[in-house]
């Protein structure tokens, strides 16, 4: 209950905490101040009255001793006086009561007596008696001065010895200690002090507790007083007088009193002037915040705002800080929207603000308002990228880019990265012709442009789809610009091609068939056939080539012409290379004498890394010796990195396998790739073995290439021979084996023995007939 | 001349006790107060033993006089009746008076190496002072015995003549507490031993 109420009395913001702060320190201090001020005060008061007092009493004691001095001054003149001793001696009580009358008289005290030294006394006619036998111990022991009683008041006597010579009595004289002689005493003093003097039995008991010399705080009817006792000589036995100085504290106290009420009216203007000041710094820390935090508040909810800059340096410069903060949050918000939405090398908008933006052209579509989607791709890009370097590349797709924007400067080109670029030309009317769009862009794209002082040819393909009738969605629209790009491709470099309908329709068949194709690479869908190589010079086997077949489930043997290259396009031909090496392995394995087994390995495949891993792993899993094995490879492989297709090719090389230089005469079939690797093999291309008969221009090709082969001393395989007549005139043109239905059409794997048996025995016929 | 005779006169005393010592009747007295201090200037009395017949009379002369401000001797015993000088031996002038009742008189101012003179017919204790000067004070022991003796120094008085035994004895000081500062006591004497008195004095 205490806590929560606590908790409720904390003040809760800062403002109001420093000035809570502020406000108890100053409220502390004042207190502390006054009250030390004023015990301070009170302490000096006290001191003052006490020294004042210990002084009167000082005073009072010293007027008295001269009073009794004056006195017994007097009553020595008297106590020696000749005749008056006379009369004393003689005992005559009338002249002796006369002359103390005129004694008293003269000395202006009230009683004037003779002691006896038996204590009897001989006062003046009519006057106060007194106690002689009380009076005698003091006189006995020689005091000369002190209080007695006279008649129940207190009076200052004195006493002067008789002597006649001898000591014969005591001349008293006293007077009563009256108020004139304590008035005088308060007037002497500095301060207010009321004097009086009282016999110690009379004395309150409060007075009576005090010792004597002590000054101590007693209450009275009028207030509280300090007083002070002190002793004065006694002349008569029993008589305690005590002298009593009072003064009245709560008087003393009043003047500073006043100063208490100036202490604490300066205290309580100051502690209010305190919190006012602390309430107005608490503002002026607290507002400047209240606006940053209200501000950073505003800006978290997405507007921009900023606080004004005032008030001082610190705050000023939070204020500025801030301001600072939120501009540059924004500029780099700008950029990073920017880059999210753009392409770093041609700051061009990319696929993901493309297609933002195509989204929104294909719900706005109509007839009437047409969206163009042209989807680009490079054709020589990675040409130029290998063979001129990287800022080559860049700058042609920078150039591309360029070509492009100009071409259509209000309509949006983004790049998607790589080499494709794309074009969004929105709300093409009724009459306008899309296809002279396209040539345009044909023209711009398939140009030279300057590559750093260095003209390069620029190709370009591109597909085109127009909405909304060749697609009422964004993605619809771009995947048939893109079956477009992919149809002018296949077509040839440098073309371009419109979304039909049957583009869409291969595009399906060729996706069924790639999900078919990776199911069969995962279920074992393949098998290999094996062709005959057959040696001319020696009439028999020499190995067999290992062909794919895939016996698709539903469509049952597929040619490989319609699925490899698919499988070169989707990267399915790496795991299927890699199986057609191992089961050709196996199978060429269970083979009798030296045959040879010759594997296909794609360009794809060739530049994997895990190549030679594969065959190394395949040629231990068989037991097949490396030499047995027979790697052919297409002139494809060394478009690119030449050096490092010649590497690859060594390395294999090492391994122990063969290497064949397949479809020799089709490609580039440049003597150099003959001089820079020493091929084991060409396979001279069919179409040079069919035209044979025909054409003597392919019989004068077969003849040079088997001319050189043989100069650089590579062994020639002529493919596709169905003809006896076509293997006679290889046998005259110098090649050494062949290929084809003529020795033996492709046979599964069941098949092999008994063809490796039939060729055995035509051989021997052979040689016999 | 008188000078001189004064100032042998404790040497003839003296004398006088030495010689009687060796008789058997001469008591020394010794007086103390109340704190044990030996008292000086006392006077022991004996009153003269019946049958005795021993004039009332003292070694020293009947003369009181004034030197250096002072009576000298300051206690002086003389027998009733007898006359006593008063010498001025001092520079400055003196003059005697006594209240005491045995004897009221007062002598004007007199001059040095002039006498004064005044019978003293009552016993009893004349206390003398001078009237100009307070301080002085003697002392004259007017007695009708023979046997009385004032206390020197040591507070010693002898006594002459008395056969051992005991005797009331009056001893007077000017500060003794008692009627006409005297005390009345019993006094024995032995042979060869002091007898001591107590007296309280003021």
């Amino acid at each position: 209950m205490a806590d929560t109420l606590l908790h409720r009395l904390r003040p809760r913001t800062l403002r109001a905490r420093i000035a809570a702060l502020f406000m108890a320190l100053l409220a502390g201090v004042m207190v502390l101040t006054v009250g030390v001020a004023g015990s301070g005060v009170s302490l000096f008061a006290h001191a003052v009255a006490e020294r004042d007092m210990a002084a009167n009493a000082r005073v009072f004691e010293q007027l008295i001793a001269s009073r009794a001095g004056q006195l017994r001054d007097a009553a020595m003149v008297v106590a020696r006086d000749f005749g008056f001793r006379e009369a004393f001696a003689t005992n005559d009580r009338a002249t002796l009561g006369s002359a103390l009358a005129s004694l008293g008289e003269r000395s202006g005290a009230e009683v004037a007596a003779v002691v006896m030294l038996d204590g009897s006394v001989v006062t003046s006619p009519g006057a106060p008696a007194l106690d002689g036998h009380t009076l005698l111990p003091a006189l006995d022991a020689g005091k000369d001065s002190g209080v007695i009683d006279l008649k129940g008041k207190l009076g200052l006597a004195v006493a002067a010895p008789i002597e006649i010579p001898d000591l014969a009595g005591w001349l008293i004289l006293a007077q009563p200690l009256g108020t004139r002689d304590l008035e005088a005493l308060g007037r002497l003093s500095a301060v207010p002090i009321k004097a009086s003097v009282a016999p110690a039995t009379t004395l309150a008991p409060a007075q009576r507790a005090l010792g004597l010399g002590e000054i101590g705080e007693l209450p009275s009817p009028q207030g509280r007083q300090l007083v002070r006792l002190s002793a004065l000589p006694s002349l008569q036995r029993g008589i305690e007088p005590r002298l009593i100085l009072s003064h009245s504290l709560d008087q003393a106290m009043q003047a500073y009193r006043a100063l208490n009420t100036v202490l604490i009216t300066i205290a309580l203007v100051g502690t209010l002037a305190g919190l006012w000041l602390a309430i107005r710094i608490a503002r002026s820390i607290s507002r400047p915040l209240s606006q940053l935090a209200g501000a950073a508040q505003r800006y978290a909810g997405g507007t921009v705002s900023k606080v004004p800059v005032t008030g001082d340096a610190e705050v000023a410069d939070l204020a500025q800080s801030f301001n600072a903060m939120v501009d540059a949050i924004e500029e780099r918000e700008r950029q990073i929207v920017h880059s999210a939405l753009h392409d770093g090398l041609t700051s061009l908008p990319n696929r993901r603000f493309f297609i933002e933006k195509l989204d929104r052209a294909a719900l706005r579509q109509t007839p009437a308002s047409r969206t163009m989607v042209v989807f680009v791709d490079l054709d020589n890009f990675k040409i130029i990228n290998d063979t001129l370097g990287h800022p080559a590349g860049d700058a042609l797709l920078r150039k591309a880019g360029q070509r492009l924007q100009e071409l259509f400067p209000d309509d949006m080109v983004a790049r998607f990265g790589g080499d494709e670029f794309g074009l969004l030309v929105t709300g093409l009317g009724e009459t306008a012709d899309p296809a002279s769009l396209a040539r345009k862009i044909h023209a711009a794209l398939n140009d030279e442009v300057d590559i750093g002082g260095r003209m390069v040819q620029l190709t370009a393909s591109f597909g085109v789809a127009v909405g909304p009738s060749d697609g009422a969605s964004s993605d619809e629209l771009l995947k048939n610009a893109d079956l477009a790009l992919y149809r002018a491709k296949s077509e040839g470099k440098g073309t371009y091609h419109f979304f039909e309908a049957a583009l869409d329709e291969e595009a399906r068949r060729r996706r069924q068939l790639e999900l078919d194709l990776r199911r069969a690479v995962r279920d074992g869908g393949f098998e290999l056939h094996f062709q005959p190589l057959y040696s001319m010079a020696e009439q028999r086997l020499k190995g067999f080539e290992a062909l794919i077949r895939w016996n698709h489930p539903q469509r049952g043997m597929v040619s490989p012409a319609e699925f490899i290259p698919l499988a070169e396009e989707t990267g399915l031909i790496v795991p299927i290379g890699e199986w057609v090496i191992r089961d050709a392995c196996a199978r060429a394995a269970a083979w009798p004498g030296n045959l040879s087994v010759a594997v296909n390995i794609s360009p794809r495949q060739f530049s994997s890394p895990v190549l030679a891993q594969t065959i190394v792993q395949a040629l231990a899993a068989s037991g097949l010796p490396a030499h047995r094995l027979e790697l052919e490879i297409t002139e494809s492989v060394f478009i690119g990195n030449v050096e490092r297709t010649l590497a690859m090719l060594h390395s294999l090389r090492a391994l122990g396998v063969r290497i064949a230089l397949d479809d020799f005469g089709t490609g580039y079939s440049s003597l150099s790739y003959l001089r820079s690797f020493p091929f084991d093999k060409l396979k001279i291309d069919q179409s040079f073995v069919r035209d044979l008969g025909r054409d003597t221009s392919a019989a004068a090709i077969i003849r040079a290439i088997t001319t050189l082969a043989a100069a650089l001393g590579i062994e020639t395989l002529a493919e596709g021979v169905e003809l006896e007549s076509t293997m006679e005139a290889l046998a005259r043109e110098g090649c050494d084996l062949i290929q084809g239905y003529l020795v033996s059409k492709p046979v599964p794997d069941a098949a092999v023995p008994a063809l490796i048996d039939r060729l055995a025995g035509e051989a021997r016929q052979r040689k016999t007939g | 001349m008188l000078k001189r005779f004064l100032t042998r006169l404790p040497i003839g005393l003296l004398c006088l006790i030495g010689v009687s010592a060796s008789g058997p009747q001469t008591a020394v007295v010794q007086v103390f107060d109340q704190r044990g201090l030996p008292v000086e200037g006392a006077v022991i009395e004996i009153p003269p033993p019946p049958g005795s017949t021993r004039p009332v009379s003292f070694p020293w002369r009947n003369a009181m006089a004034q030197r250096n401000q002072t009576f000298v001797p300051g206690t002086l015993i003389v027998p009733q009746g007898s006359t006593v000088a008063f010498p001025n031996l001092d520079t400055v002038r003196h003059s005697i008076y006594s209240f005491s009742k045995p004897a009221r008189f007062q002598i004007d101012l007199y001059s040095r190496d002039q006498t004064r003179s005044q019978r003293f017919p009552i016993t009893g204790t004349v206390a003398l002072g001078c009237n100009i000067h307070d301080k002085m004070r003697g002392y004259i022991r007017v007695v009708a015995t023979p046997f009385a003796a004032a206390t020197d120094l040591n507070g010693r008085g002898s006594i002459d003549g008395l056969a051992p035994g005991t005797y009331r004895v009056t001893v007077w000081h000017p500060r003794l507490r008692g009627s006409e500062n005297e005390a009345v006591k019993t006094l024995t004497i032995a042979p060869g031993t002091p007898a001591r008195l107590a007296i309280e004095l003021r």
